[in-house]
């Protein structure tokens, strides 16, 4: 559509937009004034490339969770570590979390009481403790590939569908996912408490990681970025004494994924173009925050 | 304008008269049921067809005089024509026969002394519609007696006009009385119509029907008697699952429609308690041969000889089936833990099933003998008893089939729920809907867990559910094909089909015509002949409503069930209130 096509003569009168009204020109009469209104990306943000580099460490530390996870899980199987001394180190680390968690939320109004935690904690311990006979049978006549492309795809979906933007309840799919995955892997270690064991970590790393990550990334934002590197880095190193071309490949990962992703992201924002114009939907402007209280 | 006269047959040679019958309402036809003959006083006449009228509810009236020429009755064709001014009609026939014609000679005069003629028009006009007269001859006797289907019962309001056969074939059954008097009667009337070719009465059958009344009466008194000892007996919850107990209950409800002393008072009332005493006395008959087959040369204890090994012998491979799926069934690998617990749980089971068995076993001839005297109540109490019995000795699989069937549709919706959990959703009751729910940390990491569990040993349970279910599958199946051949014969309507093969005159589905003269000078002359029911609607419209077994769900619905874990009951009884 050009301007001014079509056989019309302007009139004296200047053409409107409305509906309602004769008015004196054809009826594929384009005005001056087309388009007048369109708006072109008027709503696109500027990044900063290091700092979708710091938000992308994340994402990073994720991935090396689940290969410290699997680290730890491989050292049980070929029984280099005792369980007995794992579960007193998870129990430590769990303790050390909870308190660092309620050092930096010291201000914050509690959602639960500690006895509703203590409750949980005792649930889940009698729980896991319970079953875990049970659990170690699981998969006994399932064969090896099966259990491991099962984990394999459990862990995958985890970090799939893991709430990168809101971590701190974890989600639903991801969590269960990863407990599913950890339950299939536990299954095959040589006894009950190895089981345990391997389920209280994955407790520790799935569940309870992720919050204790978000409470510091919320009260002391300069400890966010040291932390997702020391996990990295145990992550690489713990890979790296069991397979150390798998290391190496992980750490290509990571780095594609910190570095190479963002720049590809900034770079590829001059393509951006979005138009907005009367036709969108309203947007409320004004501050409703007066209505909340 | 077709005029349509129906005569009957038996009024062919009859002696000069008056024609008495019945003007068909809205039709242009006639009726002629009988013929008065000479002497007549035409006072009596009148008297005795209003009485007729009164007693049949059917509209006689003189149609018209009949002359048949014979020696030294001349002069009666002038006399003939007078008696048109005594009955006073709207249309008065006047027809005659000569010697020699086969056909008769037919005029109508209407009430406006114009002369209906059935010659054509001279004039050779074809435009004009000639009045036609078109005599139809008719066995009497077989339309009396025959009944024209569908079934229309005379005193029903009905929404549809009855055709003008159906009227025909009602006036000749409702005008009964009219043919209790005959020209052989010592009476002031002389009437010829089927009976006079001949009387037929049976000492016996007179002797037998003034019999049944009293002895309906006692029966009636047993019955009720009987019915309250039923009634007593339904308290219990286990004559609902007996099947000898629903049969018995049913004979009773046929009974009290056979031997009421009510007489029937439609066609398809009589039709029914026929149907329902002859059905009953083909089952005696065949449960009485049953009976002197199974006593002779000693046959009840060879059968309770072998029914003692037969049920040991299932329970022997019942027991190597479950040793089967303990190890490893077809190379599927099972749960090693849950295959022993749920395997050891049912062999106990049959451990106690054949103890029980030998406990019985001294007593097995003595209480066979005494069942199979029941089946001189009848074939149909022998199946039942048959039925029931299997059901009894079958009762493990039955039990095991409850437990497999009630843990794995645990397993299934315990999986459903918790599937929905790993999801993060949840199930809106009230909105009948999936929908997204944020779960807590422990609720997760349970639900999670018991998830994982329960798919795991979802393979075991599944396994011993498909091999409960289809042993329970086979003995359902025997049980119906049982309760199947019992329905047959209940409700097989055996008296309709004698009657349709000796007597095919008495169900009517329609009528044909032949043609049997047509000369020049004479109306049409049509031979109308029953044209019997087919086997298949006898079948089908006499049937007697039974408690048929009918499966409860399509195939869909019941491999649905199946897979959900449901209890199936795949036979269901209707009950005497939805007959």
């Amino acid at each position: 559509m050009g301007a001014d096509s079509g056989p019309g003569a302007p009139a004296a009168v200047p053409w409107r937009k409305v509906l309602y009204e004769r008015q004196p020109f054809p009826d594929n009469y384009v005005d001056r004034c087309f388009l007048e209104e369109l708006r072109r990306n008027i709503r696109v943000r500027q990044y900063c490339y290091w700092a979708v580099v710091r938000e992308t460490g994340l994402i990073a530390q994720q991935v090396s969770c689940v290969a410290v996870f699997l680290t730890l899980w491989s050292y049980m199987e070929q029984g280099d570590l005792v369980p007995s001394a794992v579960l007193w180190v998870c129990l430590g680390c769990a303790l050390l979390g909870y308190g660092l968690y309620e050092i930096l939320g010291g201000s914050c109004v509690r959602e639960r009481t500690r006895l509703a935690d203590l409750q949980s904690s005792t649930i889940f311990l009698a729980f896991t403790f319970g079953f875990s006979p049970v659990l170690k049978t699981l998969t006994e006549s399932v064969s090896t590939d099966t259990v491991h492309a099962m984990s394999a795809v459990m862990l995958l979906a985890h970090l799939v569908s893991f709430p990168y933007a809101q971590p701190s309840p974890p989600g639903s799919l991801s969590l269960n996912a990863a407990l599913f995955g950890s339950v299939c892997l536990a299954s095959r270690l040589p006894g009950a408490l190895h089981t345990f064991t391997m389920l209280s970590c994955a407790v520790l790393v799935f569940a309870l990681w992720p919050c204790l990550l978000h409470r510091m990334r919320e009260k002391a934002e300069w400890s966010f970025p040291w932390a997702a590197v020391l996990v990295c880095l145990a992550g690489v190193r713990g890979l790296g004494s069991l397979w150390p071309e798998g290391a190496l490949l992980l750490l290509l990962a990571l780095l594609t994924l910190t570095l190479v992703c963002p720049l590809l992201l900034v770079h590829l924002q001059r393509h951006k173009d979005n138009i907005h114009g009367p036709w969108d939907e309203a947007e409320i402007r004004e501050d409703l925050s007066r209505f909340l209280n | 304008m077709v005029l349509k006269i129906f005569f009957p047959q038996c009024c062919n040679t009859a002696d000069s008269g008056l024609l008495v019958g019945h003007w068909i309402p809205g039709h242009n036809s006639a009726v002629v049921l009988a013929v008065i003959h000479y002497p007549f006083i035409p006072g009596q006449v009148k008297k005795y067809l209003s009485e007729l009228q009164s007693q049949t509810q059917v509209d006689l009236t003189v149609l018209g005089s009949w002359s048949m020429p014979k020696e030294g009755q001349e002069g009666m064709d002038s006399f003939l024509k007078d008696l048109s001014t005594i009955f006073p009609q709207k249309c008065w026939l006047q027809l005659s026969r000569e010697i020699g014609k086969r056909g008769f000679i037919c005029q109508v005069v209407q009430n406006n002394g114009k002369l209906l003629q059935d010659q054509e028009q001279k004039n050779g006009d074809e435009s004009s519609e000639g009045d036609k007269i078109i005599l139809i001859h008719y066995d009497q006797r077989k339309v009396m007696l025959s009944q024209l289907h569908p079934v229309q019962d005379v005193g029903q309001k009905s929404d549809i006009e009855p055709s003008e056969l159906r009227l025909v074939f009602q006036t000749v059954a409702q005008s009964q009385p009219l043919f209790f008097l005959d020209k052989y009667d010592d009476g002031p009337l002389k009437l010829t119509h089927w009976q006079s070719e001949g009387r037929e009465a049976s000492i016996i059958a007179e002797l037998l029907k003034q019999a049944s009344v009293p002895v309906c009466i006692f029966l009636t008194w047993l019955l009720s008697l009987w019915h309250w000892f039923c009634m007593v007996l339904k308290m219990l919850f286990i004559s609902s699952k007996l099947s000898t107990c629903v049969q018995s209950g049913y004979r009773t409800v046929h009974f009290k429609t056979v031997f009421s002393p009510k007489k029937a008072a439609t066609h398809m009332e009589f039709m029914r308690k026929a149907n329902i005493f002859v059905s009953f006395l083909l089952d005696i008959a065949l449960g009485l041969l049953l009976i002197s087959w199974l006593y002779r040369e000693n046959r009840i204890s060879k059968l309770a000889d072998t029914l003692v090994p037969v049920a040991d012998r299932v329970a022997k491979e019942l027991q190597e089936l479950l040793e089967w799926l303990m190890g490893a069934p077809a190379g599927l690998k099972m749960n090693r833990a849950l295959d022993q617990v749920l395997g050891r749980f049912f062999l106990y089971h049959i451990h106690l099933w054949s103890s029980y068995i030998h406990l019985m076993s001294p007593f097995i001839e003595r209480i066979l003998w005494y069942v199979g005297l029941s089946a001189c109540l009848g074939l149909t109490f022998a199946l039942s008893v048959l039925s029931d019995i299997v059901a009894l000795l079958t009762f493990h699989i039955y039990c095991f089939y409850v437990y497999g069937a009630r843990l794995y549709c645990l397993k299934i919706y315990g999986l459903s729920s918790l599937w929905r959990l790993f999801r993060g959703k949840k199930w809106n009751v009230l909105r009948q809907r999936v929908d997204s729910c944020s779960y807590d940390l422990d609720q997760l990491f349970i639900g999670t867990l018991l998830f994982t569990i329960l798919l795991f040993l979802l393979p075991t349970t599944a396994l011993y559910y498909l091999v409960f279910t289809l042993l329970r599958l086979v003995v359902v199946l025997f049980q119906g094909v049982i309760h199947l051949s019992v329905d047959f014969i209940n409700s097989f309507a055996l008296f309709a089909i004698g009657q349709r093969i000796c007597r095919p005159y008495r169900l009517a589905e329609g009528v044909k015509f032949k043609v049997l003269c047509q000369e020049p000078g004479t109306p049409l002359h049509l031979m109308m002949e029953i044209n019997p029911l087919k086997c298949s609607s006898v079948l089908r419209c006499y049937r007697t409503p039974t408690y048929s077994c009918y499966p409860k769900d399509s195939w869909a619905a019941l491999c649905k069930k199946l897979f959900v874990g449901e209890l199936i009951y795949p036979w269901k009884q209707k009950t005497d209130k939805t007959d």
